[in-house]
Order: C-alpha cells, then sequence, then structure tokens
C-alpha cells in the first residue's frame, strides 16, 4: 500500500505539488490524471524516492521512504518498476541487455536462467526476434514495451508509468494500456499510472485522481468522477 | 541569484561529485569490465591523433631547434633541446589537451545525452547507482589511458625530432639516439609524467560532471560538451602552471 501525506514540492519558488495526500491500495491500478505541468510525474518521481518533499511523508508498505538515503531507496527500488515517458532504454545495449540489466545486478542467475527469463518476458509482451536489435532500431510503441519488460523482469511489486501513450497512435495506446492492466495483474502488482488519456485511463483504473495546479481536485472510481459536479473535472473527463 | 552564489553553488556540486566518485572508489566499488570497455573506447578514440599531433611537435620542435642552435654552432643537441622539451613539458599537456577534446568531449556527450533521455534516472530506478555504474570505469579508465597515450606521444614526438635531425641536419641516426638517452635523466622523465595522473582526474572529473549536469534535450548535449572541454583545457593550463612551479621547486 501507498500513502501519500500532505506532500508539497515547489522548484523555484514554484509551487508543484500542494498539500497532496492519498491512499493507493495493494494490487490496485491507479491513474493520476492531470494536464501537461499539472505536477503529475513529481508527484510520480516522489513515490519511487527519486525527489523529496519539501513538507509530508510518503509511506510504501508502512515503511516511511519520505527522506532514506539515496542507497537504502536502491535497495528498495529493486522491489518496483518504472516505465518512463520515452522508455529510457540504455542506447549503447541491445533489448536482450537492457532487458537483462536488472537480472545481472540483483538476480545472480546463471547466462542460460537469464536467456530464458528474457525470452519469457518478450513473449509475454508480444514481442518476438528483436532481441539482438538496439533500441534505435524500435518503433516508439515497441521502446515502451521493451521498457516494460524491464521494468517488471524482477518480479515488481510496484510498477509505476509515466504516460505510457504519450506520442503513441490510438490504437498503440490502447495496446500498451492493455498490456499495462494485464502484466500488472498477472505479476499482481500495484501500478500508479499517469495520463491525461481519458479514454484508456477508464479502460484501466480501477481508481483515478485528478491533479490540477498541484492539488488533488477529485478521486475515486470511473462513476464517481464522471458524477463530479466540479466544472474542470466536468472539462476535462468530457 | 547574484552571479558569486551560483559560482559557489556549482563548486561545491562540482566538489561533492568528486567526494562521491573518490568515495567509491576507495569502497572497492569498481566495475572492471566496464573499465575495460572505456580504456579501449577512449584509447582507441585518441591514440591516432594523439600520434599525428606529437609527431608534428616533434617535427617543428627539431625543425625550429635546428634553425636556432645552428646560429650557436650546436645543432648535435637538437636531439636534447625535442626530447627534453617533449618529456618535462610538452608531451603530458599536448596529451592531456588532446584527450581533453576528444576522449573527454565524448564522455560528457555520452553521459549528457544519457541524462536529457532519462537514462540516468532509470539507472535510479533499476537499483543501481549511477555513480558506480557510469562515472567511476570513465573515470578510472582516464586515470590509466592518459600516462599510457602520454608516453606514446613522447614517443612519437621524438621520432617526429629524429627524422629531422637525420634528414635535415644530418646528424647521424645512432647518435641522436644516444644523445637523446643520454639527456632525458629519470627527473626529467617523472617531473613531466607525474602532472599526467593530475590531469587525468582533472579531465574525468569535469568531463562527467558536465555530462551529469547537462539539460535542455540536444542543444543543451551541444552546450555542456563545449562546456567541458574549454574547462578542461582551461584548468589543465592552469594546473600545469602550478605543478610545474612545485615540481621545480622541489624536485628541480
Amino acid at each position: 500500500m501507498i500513502r501519500v501525506r500532505n506532500v508539497s514540492k515547489s522548484f523555484n519558488d514554484q509551487l508543484v505539488l500542494n498539500d497532496v495526500s492519498l491512499d493507493i491500495k495493494s494490487e490496485e491500478i491507479f491513474v493520476v490524471l492531470g494536464e501537461s505541468g499539472a505536477g503529475k510525474s513529481v508527484l510520480l518521481k516522489h513515490l519511487i524516492g527519486l525527489l523529496q518533499p519539501d513538507s509530508g511523508t510518503i509511506q510504501i508498505d508502512n515503511e516511511d521512504i519520505t527522506h532514506l538515503p539515496e542507497s537504502k531507496l536502491l535497495k528498495m527500488r529493486k522491489k518496483m518498476g518504472y516505465l518512463f515517458q520515452e522508455g529510457a532504454l540504455y542506447d549503447f545495449m541491445t533489448v536482450f541487455e537492457n532487458i537483462a540489466f536488472p537480472l545481472r545486478e540483483h538476480a545472480h542467475l546463471d547466462e542460460k536462467t537469464i536467456r530464458q527469463k528474457v525470452k519469457d518476458i518478450l513473449k509475454m509482451i508480444d514481442l518476438d526476434e528483436v532481441e539482438e536489435k538496439m533500441p534505435a532500431q524500435l518503433s516508439g510503441g515497441m521502446k515502451k514495451r521493451v521498457a516494460l519488460a524491464r521494468a517488471m523482469i524482477l518480479d515488481s511489486k510496484i510498477l509505476f508509468c509515466d504516460e505510457p501513450t504519450s506520442g503513441l497512435d490510438p490504437i498503440r495506446s490502447r495496446d500498451v494500456s492493455d498490456l499495462i492492466r494485464n502484466v500488472s495483474r498477472k505479476f499482481g502488482c500495484t501500478t500508479v499510472i499517469t495520463s491525461h488519456d481519458i479514454r484508456n485511463s477508464f479502460r484501466v483504473a480501477d481508481r483515478l485522481a485528478l491533479i490540477h495546479d498541484g492539488k488533488i481536485i477529485a478521486m475515486g472510481t470511473q462513476d464517481e468522477l464522471k458524477a463530479s459536479k466540479d466544472a474542470f473535472v466536468k472539462e476535462f473527463i468530457s | 541569484m547574484a552571479v558569486y552564489q551560483q559560482v559557489v553553488r556549482s563548486l561545491g556540486n562540482a566538489l561533492w561529485f568528486l567526494g562521491e566518485i573518490f568515495g567509491n572508489i576507495l569502497r572497492g566499488k569498481i566495475r572492471f569490465g566496464e573499465v575495460l570497455k572505456q580504456v579501449y573506447e577512449q584509447g582507441l578514440q585518441s591514440v591516432v591523433i594523439v600520434v599525428l599531433t606529437s609527431l608534428a611537435s616533434g617535427l617543428v620542435l627539431a625543425l625550429q631547434g635546428y634553425v636556432a642552435m645552428s646560429r650557436f654552432g650546436a645543432k648535435e643537441f637538437v636531439a636534447d633541446l625535442v626530447a627534453l622539451s617533449l618529456v618535462r613539458e610538452l608531451g603530458p599537456v599536448f596529451t592531456a589537451l588532446v584527450f581533453s577534446g576528444k576522449a573527454g568531449a565524448r564522455i560528457t556527450a555520452e553521459l549528457g545525452t544519457m541524462n536529457v533521455n532519462d537514462q540516468i534516472l532509470a539507472t535510479r530506478t533499476l537499483g543501481v547507482d549511477p555513480m558506480e555504474f557510469l562515472v567511476v570505469p570513465r573515470m578510472v579508465a582516464c586515470f590509466l589511458v592518459l600516462p599510457i597515450l602520454t608516453i606514446i606521444s613522447e614517443f612519437c614526438g621524438i621520432m617526429g625530432g629524429y627524422f629531422v635531425g637525420v634528414t635535415q641536419a644530418h646528424i647521424a641516426g645512432v647518435y641522436y639516439i644516444n644523445e637523446t638517452i643520454r639527456a632525458i635523466h629519470y627527473v626529467d622523465f617523472f617531473s613531466g609524467f607525474i602532472k599526467v595522473f593530475f590531469f587525468a582526474i582533472l579531465i574525468g572529473w569535469i568531463c562527467c560532471y558536465e555530462g551529469f549536469s547537462t539539460k535542455g534535450g540536444s542543444l543543451g548535449v551541444g552546450k555542456y560538451t563545449t562546456k567541458a572541454v574549454a574547462y578542461s583545457y582551461i584548468f589543465v593550463i592552469l594546473l600545469n602552471t602550478l605543478l610545474t612551479k612545485v615540481i621545480l621547486t622541489f624536485w628541480g
């Protein structure tokens, strides 16, 4: 379970997160909606400890990670996966090496087992014959799939996805969204997604929150958000 | 923010960065496989240009030296002039400057591109310390490659001088080589060579730090790479002046 309490964050006197509080249940798919620059990605980076709040606390599975040192955060992140907007694959490694990287770093497996695990996860994300390709040879959608495979290869218990459908056409967006949902369910992991893609967010989310000017202005199920009387919420999801 | 505050902050960040590098090295967090890859890339990339520039500087030194020394009837001492100039001063400094422009620029551009594409952040999310994975191997490789390149550079420079000495000044080849060996005392060699290790740390530090600080997309990568090379040039020259004074004071 992820618990965020009264988190605020400013950059150069500009308030990006303003007293944000939310709870994300175990094995839930939670989508944070909002306009560009609303503070969604900043919130996500706080949840994995890439940023520290100016005030407030963040707990993951009852452990306060707010001010953990980087050495402890590095250990904690082994059970988490983070899917970056553009994939952030290492461009000097092949697809196979990218996916195998976390296994080689943390799992201490022999090369044969690593190769089999990479093959299995590539099959799960419907990508064949790409193992020896470089990231530059892949399409945007394929990069995101490979990045998802890398994020989940250590059987992560928490998955963070930063704008997973941005820059993709509607069909690829739907495919990537469905893939995230399927992978999430299969691994039984808690998933937090930031997005401004309403249609696909409604497809995958158990619950959603809408962030506006650094504040959460609505939170609940798809039906609860649709029933909101708030003018901005209505405008955003219409 | 006032300019001096920015300078103090940047210097503080850069010193902290250097402390992190040495902290990792002292804790034994050196990935030898990555170091070997970097040694290969940095060395291979720089060796041709180092050979060319040092050969040319040896040739020019010998040509100018021959003209000047002929006026005093001492053209045989061209070998001494070339050898001592290269070994004590020009070899280490030229090699460090060429290395900054080739391998240093590559380090900043690589790390800068990784930074603007979130690959460095991704490393942290994968539970791996980017200092250990990306910076320490590059730094250690600089420390290993630059001394080797300096020796190659000094050898090629002396060979350039030998060519001019034999073909232009008509000095016998054996005499030229003997004179070169006789001229270089171990103090001459080491007073120049010791500086290379300081230059290696300086170049590795500046170029890795600028790479890690890069922001602003592809334009930023160009800007920070240029900045890293310019800073490396300036600080190599300043450090060389300081080290030369210190070495001459204590070691003649």
